[in-house]
């Protein structure tokens, strides 16, 4: 049986926090800096997207706050836990019990069924089966996804394997889900349905999203947009 | 779903080369059964053949006599003897022998040869090949009488036919040369020729007496076993109960050392060449395996960013190599077993082959009809080589699994 782990402190109000934070990548004789000094923070609940043009360093600020990076410097906290300071064993298990990923493409592991790539993640914590049907069952209603549990990943359109993959994210109920340009592979028809799920889950479960995106449409909806240019914050503003 | 099932469905992902691999390693299988099974078999008809001819799989002699065999060493006691042998589990039969050199001559001419002086209430031609090979005539029926059976070769020398006299001369006990009549009552062809022209059955207490041996004396007590692989056992019990006191007790790996140097040397390579066979197979199936992992790099990306842990990864890779093995261990049951069955019941008949009557190598017959041979312990061998040889080619991309960087994986598209 594994455990989870998870902080119940009511006195966390911000989820991630960034202190000056910058990633190097060495290209042969060229320092390449994807991200430069970046500081912020994301409050519990928030609704925000990083957003700017290719190379901007998006999708590496979303990865160091996922765990999947490591930073070069500065310091990333994740509900006040230095993952610096963390094995990467630890690192793992606050990936599987902390924060759900939505990623843009191949997200589904393509020979388990809807059911069992949104059940994954609670298989991985240890959860028993009877409490893992009812989450998994009621997290794909909640998705509209009922009555394709056992489709597999070649079966599905895109938008619904979306949906399973923000199922799977929700179903472990996490602190943060992390969303890489989930609207880029699908048509705007299923985007909008996309997004109207996530802001329902946002708002309904107080879940805090935190997009990376260069969608315009994904930008209209976050309540928060922090634009990124050449690894450096442009700006942080509210947008509406 | 748990590790299992899950690997059990990544295996068929790629079905064709799923098959591909696990018939290389059914292959494996076949080959190796069919080559040792054959080599157990050519080598256990051998070993047999050659204990028919004289010493047994074990023997008790005079200290010294498998160095130097003159008649001058005896075994005293030799009834007392047999009948210790008789009662150890595994013996099937146990003889009493005399074996010396002679000069055999006939009105036509002499040849030099050896005897081998039995009981023919003791003998029969399960333990005795120049019996069973009988083609004229027949054994003394007594141990006191003047019959002689010759090697049909030996008897077209001396220009012999049953019922015809010849004279065997040798050194008795007292090292005085001794002479004795004897009547042919039967011939035999071996289909080896230093047997059938140079060797000759006497009747034991005849021999006894041109010798002047006491009359419970032999050069040689021959234990034929049930199986012969456990001769090395009892002869260390043999060893333990009787040895000592001028007696040796010897396998037929002492006795018979040519014999068993080419069964070593010729399994050493049998061994060697299906080394290689199964480096190749497994050559094969790491390349399935890291093939199938390195495709499925993204995939593992994101299974480590959702929470997977690379050990997990690792058991995951490391299971469905199992499978890999299971299966390809399955095939080569299924690709044996008729195999197997045909050698078994009709083997591979090379007569035509190796011609002429002569069917030997280095002395010993071999059985010109090849068969096959397998038992438990060669079977679960194979099967536990060729699964370990599978489990360990999927270390490597199982490691590698577990330990590319999520970040990197997931840059993979």
């Amino acid at each position: 049986m594994t455990t989870q782990i998870h902080t119940n402190n009511p006195d966390v109000q911000d989820i991630v926090r960034l202190e000056s934070v910058s990633k190097i990548y060495q290209q042969g004789q060229l320092e390449v800096r994807a991200v430069d000094n970046i500081s912020l923070e994301i409050d519990t609940g928030d609704f925000c997207a990083l957003c700017g043009p290719s190379g901007s360093g998006k999708t590496t600020v979303l990865n160091m706050i996922g765990g999947l990076d490591v930073p070069s410097s500065g310091r990333v906290w994740l509900e006040n836990r230095d993952l610096a300071s963390l094995s990467r064993s630890d690192v793992a298990q606050i990936r599987r019990d902390r924060i759900g990923f939505v990623f843009q493409a191949y997200n589904l592991i393509p020979v388990m069924t809807a059911y069992e790539n949104a059940e994954f993640v609670l298989k991985l914590q240890g959860v028993a089966e009877k409490e893992c049907h009812e989450r998994v069952m009621r997290v794909l209603q909640e998705v509209g996804l009922e009555g394709l549990e056992h489709r597999r990943p070649d079966e599905m359109s895109g938008g619904q394997q979306q949906r399973v993959a923000i199922a799977r994210a929700m179903v472990t109920c996490p602190a943060i889900v992390l969303a890489d340009e989930p609207t880029a592979n699908v048509d705007s028809h299923t985007a909008d349905a996309l997004l109207d799920l996530m802001q329902k889950l946002n708002r309904e479960e107080g879940v805090t999203f935190l997009f990376s995106t260069h969608d315009q449409r994904v930008m209209d909806r976050a309540r928060r947009l922090i634009r990124l240019h050449d690894g450096r914050i442009e700006s942080d503003e509210a947008s509406h | 779903m748990n590790l299992a099932q899950m690997a059990w469905r990544n295996v068929w992902r790629r079905k064709r080369r799923t098959l591909i691999t696990a018939f290389s390693i059914g292959f494996g299988v076949l080959l190796a059964a069919t080559f040792t099974g054959m080599a157990v078999y050519m080598y256990g008809n051998m070993i047999d053949a050659s204990a028919a001819t004289g010493f047994g799989h074990v023997t008790i002699e005079p200290a010294g006599y498998n160095r130097t065999p003159t008649l001058d060493k005896r075994l005293s006691d030799s009834a007392r003897l047999r009948q210790e042998v008789l009662v150890e589990p595994g013996v099937k039969a146990a003889m009493v022998r005399i074996m010396g050199q002679a000069m055999f001559a006939s009105a036509a001419k002499s040849v030099g040869g050896m005897f081998l002086a039995i009981d023919p209430q003791q003998e029969s031609a399960e333990y005795n090949l120049l019996i069973r090979s009988m083609v004229k005539g027949r054994v003394f029926p007594n141990r006191t009488g003047t019959g002689i059976v010759v090697g049909r070769k030996l008897a077209d020398k001396l220009n012999l036919r049953i019922g015809k006299k010849l004279v065997y001369t040798t050194t008795d006990t007292n090292g005085e040369i001794v002479s004795e009549i004897a009547r042919v009552s039967g011939m035999f062809a071996t289909g080896v020729s230093e047997i059938d022209t140079g060797m000759v059955l006497l009747p034991i207490d005849r021999v006894r007496k041109v010798l002047a041996y006491a009359p419970d004396e032999a050069t040689l007590l021959a234990t034929m076993l049930l199986d012969q692989r456990k001769s090395d056992k009892l002869r260390q019990r043999l060893e333990d109960r009787v040895g000592g006191a001028g007696r040796e007790v010897l396998s037929w790996r002492q006795t018979q050392a040519d014999l068993a140097g080419m069964i070593t040397i010729d399994g050493s390579s049998n061994y060697i060449s299906q080394f290689l066979v199964a480096l190749l197979i497994a050559a094969g199936v790491l390349n399935t395996l890291l093939m199938s992992v390195l495709e499925r790099s993204r995939e593992f990306g994101v299974m480590m960013a959702i929470g997977m842990s690379s050990r997990r990864l690792f058991r995951l890779v490391m299971v469905e190599s199992i499978w890999l093995a299971l299966i390809g261990l399955t095939i080569g049951i299924a690709l044996t077993a008729p195999v197997y069955w045909y050698l078994d019941i009709y083997g591979l008949d090379f007569s035509s082959m190796l011609g002429g009557e002569d069917y030997s190598v280095s002395g010993v017959l071999v059985d010109p009809v090849m068969r096959i041979r397998l038992h438990a312990e060669s079977i679960t061998t194979i099967l536990s080589i060729v699964f370990g040889l599978a489990l360990l080619s999927g270390i490597y991309p199982a490691w590698r699994a577990g330990h590319i960087p999520p970040i990197e994986s997931l840059r993979t598209i």
